[in-house]
């Protein structure tokens, strides 16, 4: 069988290096280029790797390509996705997928009209502790789920994160999406209502919220919330977390996603920190991604699943505005 | 000065036994419905045991009554002292319902006798380690906080705690403990946003403050925990963070091989032992406010305070709207 592949447009994401690594790994495909209107994000890695340049990232769709994994700025996705499924090329996206609705839905349809699959990229689902908590709450293990409380906390990541014309929103958007997916994925319901609070809180002049606090609320009756804020300031020993109490009405679940860690103290880090030890989540995402387009088979994590995430992050902005839950 | 407790329940002993060692206290009375409770206290204290509290208040001599009572008698029995002249230290909730809690300051206004309710998470050595962390600047401003408590049903072995009407359920009786604190921590409460499921030997709620600084908290309280009890707190600001876990400080631990005529698990018990409990700091806090008139680490209006949170959240898990506060002007 002939190798898969892939081209890499963008680096304004930083997950894209993680993302370039697992797939350097696989014997199975080749990173044939990268497009990235800043040639400096990815210079070093080109020359190490003898890679094809291209400003521009049509031209790298204009290759032979067979798909592309895009980590542009959140306001791109749409533009570079639509582009990628004209030409016929299978697309991993970052997330968030999108910053509306609309052009969420249109990149959908673009991937569907042109036959070609468009998963969004939540390695969180390939967090072992998260796996083996779904088939715990499968088995019936704590009876059935009442209420999900999240975490998904980090660092202030600044750059085009903060700039609400490339980014689309703050930390409400950046951190709801991961979480609330794994909220999707293990409750199997529809959110019907949203409320969320979001202010600048941590930093002072920047023009998107770094706290979130959002409450979803699904048809099954199943409640959650979840706290997406940019919290951990350099003197945490880690970057921030994801975790999950999953209450159930025979038994609690804890997940701690990166609880896999030494502590480190070292003079040449300035301060002590977690050194996590776990499963690359990233790489076995990756190679989801790469055996779904080879087997032909539907990716695991579909465009579906990231516009129902954001949409839900777009809904607590509404609720911000209106200063009470929206229905959806 | 002279004490007497009423209620011998868990909190009542505990009550009794650090009046019992405390100088210049003497526990005078002790008194439950149940004769034998009031036997057993009296039996480890020295103190006279009465099974009626008409009785004590006729017979015992004190100035000071702890009422330690499930909470839908909190009023009645906070009223008849008072009117009898006594200052009175209630466990928490202060009550069920905002009018209650007003009737009784007033009451006790009125009467010229000290009202003080056990918010004993103000005399926690690690919530005031947070606080303090805050006060001092250390934090910055304080933007994001969480907390948590959670545990066994109580309902399990006190029937009372699954009557709403007599307990107000887990964000009256147990979440009201966090409610203070991050009130006490954050200053007052805009908005409050509460989700719950009640089942049976379950509560379960999720709260969500927003405060006047613009700083918001999430907490979270189970009756249903099938676990050991546990409490965990963080406050996140613009200079730092603290974070707090009861299960995280346990100084001992004691494990024991599994004894032959049980089943063979072995046995943990966590521990985090001090010279003064929280409840004997508190105790003490009080009684000196009465002795010098001073004021509490903890009003009788900010027990008030924290029942105003936890009635809001409850209307707001009723509504399913955010709650303004206050919910009624004084």
């Amino acid at each position: 069988m002939k190798k898969l592949k892939i081209g890499m447009i963008s680096f304004a994401h930083g997950h894209a290096f993680s993302y370039f690594n697992s797939l350097h790994a696989l014997p199975e495909v080749e990173v044939t280029g990268i497009a990235d209107s800043v040639p400096s994000r990815v210079e070093n890695l080109v020359r190490a790797h003898q890679l094809s340049y291209y400003e521009d990232y049509r031209q790298l769709l204009d290759t032979d390509i067979d798909a592309v994994v895009i980590c542009s700025e959140n306001v791109y996705h749409a533009e570079i996705t639509i582009e990628a499924a004209r030409r016929g090329k299978h697309v991993l996206c970052e997330k968030p997928l999108g910053i509306t609705k609309e052009s969420m839905e249109a990149m959908i349809a673009a991937c569907q009209d042109n036959n070609v699959q468009l998963m969004t990229a939540f390695p969180c689902r390939y967090l072992a502790a998260v796996i083996q908590a779904k088939k715990a709450v499968e088995r019936g293990e704590i009876g059935d789920i009442i209420a999900i409380k999240g975490t998904n906390r980090g660092g202030f990541p600044g750059g085009w994160f903060v700039d609400p014309k490339l980014s689309g929103g703050g930390a409400l958007l950046d951190h709801t999406v991961h979480v609330m997916d794994l909220m999707n994925w293990f409750i199997g319901s529809d959110v019907k209502e949203v409320y969320a609070y979001a202010a600048p809180l941590f930093q002072e002049n920047i023009a998107v919220e770094d706290a979130g606090m959002i409450h979803v609320k699904f048809a099954s009756g199943v409640f959650g919330v979840l706290d997406t804020s940019w919290s951990r300031n350099g003197t945490f020993p880690t970057w921030g977390d994801v975790t999950m109490e999953i209450v159930g009405t025979k038994g609690v679940i804890s997940v701690d996603g990166f609880a896999q860690k030494n502590e480190l103290y070292s003079k040449a880090n300035g301060k002590g920190t977690w050194e996590f030890w776990g499963d690359n989540m990233d790489a076995y995402m990756i190679q989801d991604f790469v055996d779904a387009l080879r087997s032909g088979t539907p990716v695991p994590i579909t465009g579906e699943d990231g516009l129902r995430s954001a949409y839900v992050a777009l809904a607590g902005y509404q609720s911000l505005q209106q200063g009470q839950p929206v229905q959806i | 000065m002279k004490v007497a407790v009423l209620g011998c329940g868990g909190l009542g002993r505990i009550h009794a036994s650090i009046y019992a060692g405390m100088r210049d206290v003497e526990l005078t009375g002790v008194c439950d419905i149940q004769q034998d409770l009031a036997d057993d206290a009296a039996r480890k204290t020295g103190a006279v045991a009465y099974s009626s509290f008409e009785e004590m208040l006729e017979q015992a001599e004190f100035d000071v009554i702890s009422i330690a009572l499930p909470s839908y008698l909190h009023k009645e029995y906070t009223m008849l002292a008072a009117k009898a002249g006594k200052h009175v230290i209630s466990e928490k909730p202060i009550a069920l319902t905002l009018e209650d809690a007003e009737q009784m300051i007033r009451c006790c206004e009125e009467n010229g006798v000290r009202l003080f309710v056990g918010h004993v998470v103000r005399f926690f050595p690690d919530y005031v380690n947070m606080k303090q962390a805050l006060d001092e600047g250390k934090l910055g401003r304080a933007c994001v906080a969480h907390a948590s408590r959670i545990g066994g049903h109580p309902g399990a072995t006190k029937a009372w705690y699954n009557e709403v009407e007599q307990s107000g359920g887990v964000m009256v009786d147990l979440m009201i403990h966090d409610l203070d604190f991050l009130r006490w921590s954050l200053g007052e409460v805009k908005t409050v946003y509460g989700l719950n499921r009640r089942e049976e030997l379950l509560d379960y709620a999720l709260v969500t403050l927003q405060f006047e600084s613009g700083a918001v908290a999430n907490v979270e309280a189970n009756w249903g925990f099938p676990g050991q009890f546990q409490t965990k707190a963080e406050i996140a600001g613009s200079e730092g963070i603290v974070m707090a876990n009861s299960l995280k400080s346990s100084s001992l631990q004691i494990h024991k091989a599994p004894s032959t005529s049980e089943a063979s698990t072995f046995v943990t018990v966590p521990e985090s032992p001090g010279f003064q409990s929280p409840y004997e700091l508190e105790l003490l806090h009080f009684i000196d406010c009465i002795r010098t008139g001073s004021e509490s680490i903890v009003t009788a209006r900010d027990a008030y305070k924290a029942l105003e949170l936890a009635v809001a959240a409850i209307e707001s898990a009723r509504t399913g709207q955010a709650i303004h506060l206050p919910l009624v002007q004084r």
